[in-house]
């Protein structure tokens, strides 16, 4: 007992310094599983007290041994690859590269479930069940893939939406034009009209309520048939038509819509009118389905007269000429529903059509608008005569025609509340003036040049301007664009007239063809400076590149495969994309034009303008086919990533919205609780630890796992050619390089000195390895804490052939001088690791940094750099005087000047 | 490749396969003509011979099995391919007794069908 008071005593001291240091530590961003840095602090605090005040010999619960916890991270790490392959792999079918059917994606999808629930039972293994959270938030999810599988995708969800709200998976709840005008919302560039979506779901209610199932079953059943009697086609689509048009709601529907035009007003202002527009499930996906369906234009707000005009636009599903198109671009059925967007109408100067590719002339690089005084409906229907422009596509463009007609009429808002349109006669010079002036002409057409980047393809845009010459898009669909077939030369032969830059390139991660100038990416920070429509060019592949994947017209990178995050993301955002081709970088010039031909993997110099025409006029009949529909939608919910940084708040289960998501918290977690292996010496196995003789005092003691360490190494004092451990042996590479590692300590003002007193280290425990420094090793990991001086430095990485399982986790905290010093090391490392494309997040003398899915010779450069820096910084923070320092030594270091800190410059 | 100006039939009851291998085999420079099915895909052979013949196995009719056996007897300079979702063992077999020049299982990346095609124009090329 004696023992007892003694440590008793200093183990007051240590809490109460944890305690008020774990305080001032209180809004540390969020780690995975509930391991905030908080948390971790609790937990110290918890088994340190346990150790203390209760009595030593009962063994702490959670200990496990070292190679036991490593083999279930290896578990977790293959039921992870299974899901993510059999993602992959589907993702792969959608490239346009496979020919697939039906059977495959319902077998496929099954794997994948039964995947994902192993990922999910391996990860609480490994954590001990402190990830239960994830198998509520994946029920949901298996739900909505099933749904779609079932084709009932459509009827579960909300039955109004605000459009603000849509997000990925409502898609085919709110049909086609509704899922891209959402999209629009969140693009800074564009604006769009608020308003709310009637969902497919209130649609199918609508159904039910009013008896109409079995018709609607029967109807779509016939279509689908190859052969079917017309005349009892004709019959049930015309009772469809009428009895849908004189449907009652259901119940509590006129309420929920009345609460929702009381928000639309809100932000409208007062005197606000609706358009209530179709937007069906294909409806401007890839199919225009211009003017198939109906629209309602200036609805008074109020919920009785909206939910007619719904029943209009929802009954002209069953139109004569809808049901004749749709049965030509979908000869093999599908069923198919139909939303209605309901926005507040703008009170509009004119309106008009631009489309981002001249149609009459698609190699022309020019747009063409057309546009009239009043309503945009007038444009559409053909019913007054309009300017014309041509524009120049470039930077800036440039108007080249000019065609103003006498726009002697316009279709305005009659002014009443009852709302409607009607024709009214404008003032001569009204109609003798262009409809748009320059500025705002120009304006238009850089918006119309950034959709078409924006969605991969030639964009028809229905735009509107209001009094105040404000521009509005309403609408943004894909542009048909029909060759000619007589008298066209063979495409291979127009070819041969461009230079080649790279034939047979890499592989082919998305298929498409994209053009626009070069752009290099050599580290993250360039992402920030990427220009509009640019090929990004770069080394590696990263998840990061998800920033400009809308501005980019075709993506290139050195090394990587098609199974890697980066993929995943240009599958699901369409960008043509190349990867694995060796050179290109040297072979390029930023900002030369080169063309993508991301189907053929070739790259040609130049804008080859007949393999753009081709791509535009060819790229939607493959979309037709209900499978490649049906996987398209899943994949939605699938790959989708949304946790791209592991650093951000949102890391939690309950952020994980996609398949994708759970498996990248999963990886996460995984990591992250193999980094705390080192940190409880309690857990660490006694007597198991060996010496490390090595040119330099690093103090080093190892712990071998398995092939870290060659067999007929000594047994104590290890040179660093006994080590096995890839990883590892990098890390010492770094440390031990000529001039990283500073031998002679840095003389400590007194100031400083009585810092250091004061400041007890954050992670001292009172343990058999206080004082040294540990590395847990195997062949291919390495867990490495460092507790020198004042500070704790932890780095954690696994490092094998696989690049996708590849990560490195870094952490830093502490020093031996004030908070303003150590802050001051903390952004100079912070600063040195962005540079190596670390993601780093930091908060006073803590810097934590992670990276990961590189290739195992990259991993060791960057494992060598790491060593570099621990030397480098060791003692770097006395020096840290002022903010200049932090970016001279930053530039010291990324210019391999290690000797800078000895020079005490 | 693009020479001899080839051409190629493809017979599949699912649309999508015969746009798909149109856009693919028009970009290459072949003449290529679709058909959903056999039928009117057999009396387009009678009426002018072709170099290759995709055909799909399950359709309604005429199979893909008797769309083999056919041109072959009526073409033998034709070389037919098939491609399906029900690959077996047995078909694949029964295939190859009626003459099949490849047999490919669904699903398959286009590249590894156009690497089949050109091997076909190819030996169809060192025969003449």
């Amino acid at each position: 007992m004696a023992l007892f008071s003694k440590k008793a005593a200093a183990a007051t001291d240590c809490f109460f310094q944890l305690f008020s240091e774990a305080q001032d530590r209180k809004g540390e961003p969020d780690l995975p599983c509930a391991d905030s840095f908080l948390g971790l602090q609790r937990m110290v605090l918890r088994d340190f007290l346990k150790e203390f005040f209760i009595t030593r010999w009962f063994t702490p619960k959670a200990c496990r041994p070292l190679s036991l916890v490593f083999s279930q991270f290896r578990e977790v790490l293959k039921a992870n690859n299974q899901a993510l392959e059999i993602i992959a792999d589907m993702g792969e079918k959608l490239s346009g590269e496979y020919l697939f059917d039906l059977r495959y994606v319902e077998s496929t999808v099954e794997e994948m479930i039964v995947a994902m629930r192993r990922a999910i039972a391996a990860i609480n293994t490994l954590t001990q069940d402190q990830c239960t959270a994830l198998n509520e938030v994946f029920i949901p999810m298996e739900a909505r893939v099933r749904a779609i599988l079932n084709k009932r995708d459509d009827r579960e969800g909300p039955p109004l939406i605000w459009l603000g709200e849509v997000e990925t998976r409502h898609w085919p709840l709110v049909g086609g034009k509704a899922a891209h005008l959402s999209e629009l919302l969140h693009n800074p560039k564009v604006r769009v009209p608020e308003g709310f979506v009637i969902t497919t779901r209130l649609f199918h209610d609508l159904l039910d309520v009013n008896g109409l199932r079995p018709e609607f079953d029967r109807f779509e059943h016939l279509l689908s048939d190859h052969h079917p009697d017309e005349e009892a086609v004709e019959n049930l689509r015309r009772l469809l038509q009428e009895k849908v048009l004189r449907a009652e709601p259901p119940s509590n529907l006129l309420e929920s819509l009345a609460d929702f035009l009381q928000r639309l007003a809100s932000v409208s202002g007062p005197n606000f009118f609706l358009a209530v527009r179709s937007s069906a499930q294909e409806e401007d996906m890839d199919f225009s389905f211009a003017g198939q369906f109906h629209s309602v234009l200036q609805v008074p707000p109020q919920a009785e007269a909206v939910y007619r005009a719904y029943l209009e636009v929802a009954a002209s599903l069953f139109g004569s000429k809808a049901i004749r198109y749709r049965r030509q671009v979908f000869p093999e059925g599908g069923t198919m529903s139909i939303a209605a967007c309901c926005q507040r109408m703008i009170s509009a100067r004119a309106s008009g059509i631009i489309y981002s590719v001249d149609p009459m002339e698609p190699g022309s690089q020019s747009m063409v608008v057309v546009g009239a005084l009043g309503q945009g409906q007038a444009v559409v229907e053909g019913q007054v005569p309009t300017d014309f422009f041509k524009i120049a596509k470039g930077e800036p463009p440039r108007i080249v025609e000019r065609m103003i007609a006498a726009k002697h009429e316009s279709l305005v808002p009659m002014g009443g509340a009852d709302g409607g349109l009607a024709m009214q006669a404008v003032s001569i010079d009204q109609a003798e003036a262009p409809c748009l002036d320059d500025r705002t002409l120009l304006d238009l057409a850089s918006q119309a040049a950034h959709l078409e980047t924006f969605f991969k393809r030639p964009q028809d845009i229905e735009w509107t301007m209001d009094p105040l010459e404000t521009l509005y898009i309403l609408q943004s669909r894909p542009l048909l664009i029909t060759e000619s077939a007589k008298g066209k030369p063979r495409l291979s032969e127009k070819l041969e007239g461009y230079e080649l830059i790279a034939s047979d390139a890499g592989r082919v991660a998305q298929q498409g063809i994209g053009a626009g100038p070069v752009y290099w990416v050599e580290n993250l920070a360039d992402l920030k400076d990427f220009p509009e429509g640019a090929v990004l060019i770069s080394h590696r592949d990263s998840s990061q590149f998800v920033q400009v994947m809308h501005r980019a017209a075709a993506i290139v990178t050195e090394v990587g495969t098609p199974a890697s995050h980066m993929a995943t993301l240009c599958r699901e955002l369409r960008v043509p994309c190349l990867v694995g081709v060796p050179e290109i970088m040297a072979r390029v010039t930023p900002g030369e034009e080169i063309t993508v031909d991301a189907e053929d993997r070739r790259i040609y110099r130049g804008r080859v303008v007949e393999l753009l025409t081709y791509q535009a006029s060819t790229s939607m009949d493959l979309h037709m086919a209900p499978e490649f529909r049906m996987l398209r939608r899943i994949l939605r919910d699938v790959s989708r990533l949304n946790l791209v940084d592991p650093l951000m708040q949102e890391f939690k289960p309950e952020g994980c919205k996609t398949f994708h998501d759970v498996l990248r918290f999963i990886h996460e977690t995984a990591v992250l609780e193999l980094v705390e292996l080192g940190r409880d010496d309690r857990c660490l196995p006694g007597g198991m630890a060996r010496r490390l003789d090595l040119p330099i005092q690093a103090g080093i003691l190892a712990i071998d796992i398995g092939g870290g360490i060659a067999p007929d190494a000594p047994r104590d004092l290890i040179p660093f050619t006994a080590i096995r451990s890839i990883p590892f042996r990098a890390i010492l590479q770094g440390m031990l390089f000529p001039g990283a590692w500073h031998q002679e300590t840095m003389p400590v003002s007194f100031r400083d000195m009585m810092h250091s007193m004061m400041t007890t280290p954050q992670d001292t425990l009172s343990g058999q390895y206080t004082g040294h420094n540990i590395a847990i090793i195997s062949e291919t990991y390495v867990n490495l804490c460092f507790r020198f001086g004042y500070h704790f430095n932890i780095i954690d990485a696994f490092c094998h052939d696989v690049e996708r399982d590849n990560h490195i986790y870094f952490r830093f905290l502490g020093g031996a001088t004030d908070i303003a010093k150590r802050s001051r090391r903390a952004t100079l490392i912070a600063t040195i690791l962005e540079a190596f494309d670390f993601s780093v997040k930091t908060r006073g003398d803590l810097v934590i940094a992670r990276t990961g899915n590189l290739i195992q010779s990259e991993m060791e450069r960057t494992l060598d750099i790491l060593g570099r820096l621990i030397g480098f910084t060791r003692q770097l923070d006395v020096q840290m005087t002022d903010d200049q320092a932090v970016a001279r030594y930053a530039e010291a270091f990324l210019m391999g000047d290690y000797g800078v800190v000895a020079d005490k410059r | 490749m693009s020479e001899a100006n080839t051409r190629l039939l493809v017979v599949d009851d699912e649309p999508i396969v015969g746009k798909r291998l149109k856009q693919v085999f028009d970009k290459i420079g072949f003449e290529v003509e679709t058909y959903t099915d056999s039928a009117s895909a057999l009396s387009a052979i009678k009426n002018r011979p072709f170099d290759i013949v995709v055909t799909d196995l399950k359709m309604e009719g005429i199979d893909g099995i008797e769309v083999l056996k056919r041109v072959r007897s009526t073409n033998p300079g034709t070389r037919v391919i098939i491609i399906t979702g029900y690959a077996s063992a047995d078909t694949a077999e029964l295939a190859e007794k009626h003459g099949v020049f490849a047999f490919l299982a669904k699903p398959f990346r286009l590249d590894e069908l156009k690497q089949v095609i050109y091997r076909a124009v190819e030996t169809d090329r060192a025969k003449k």
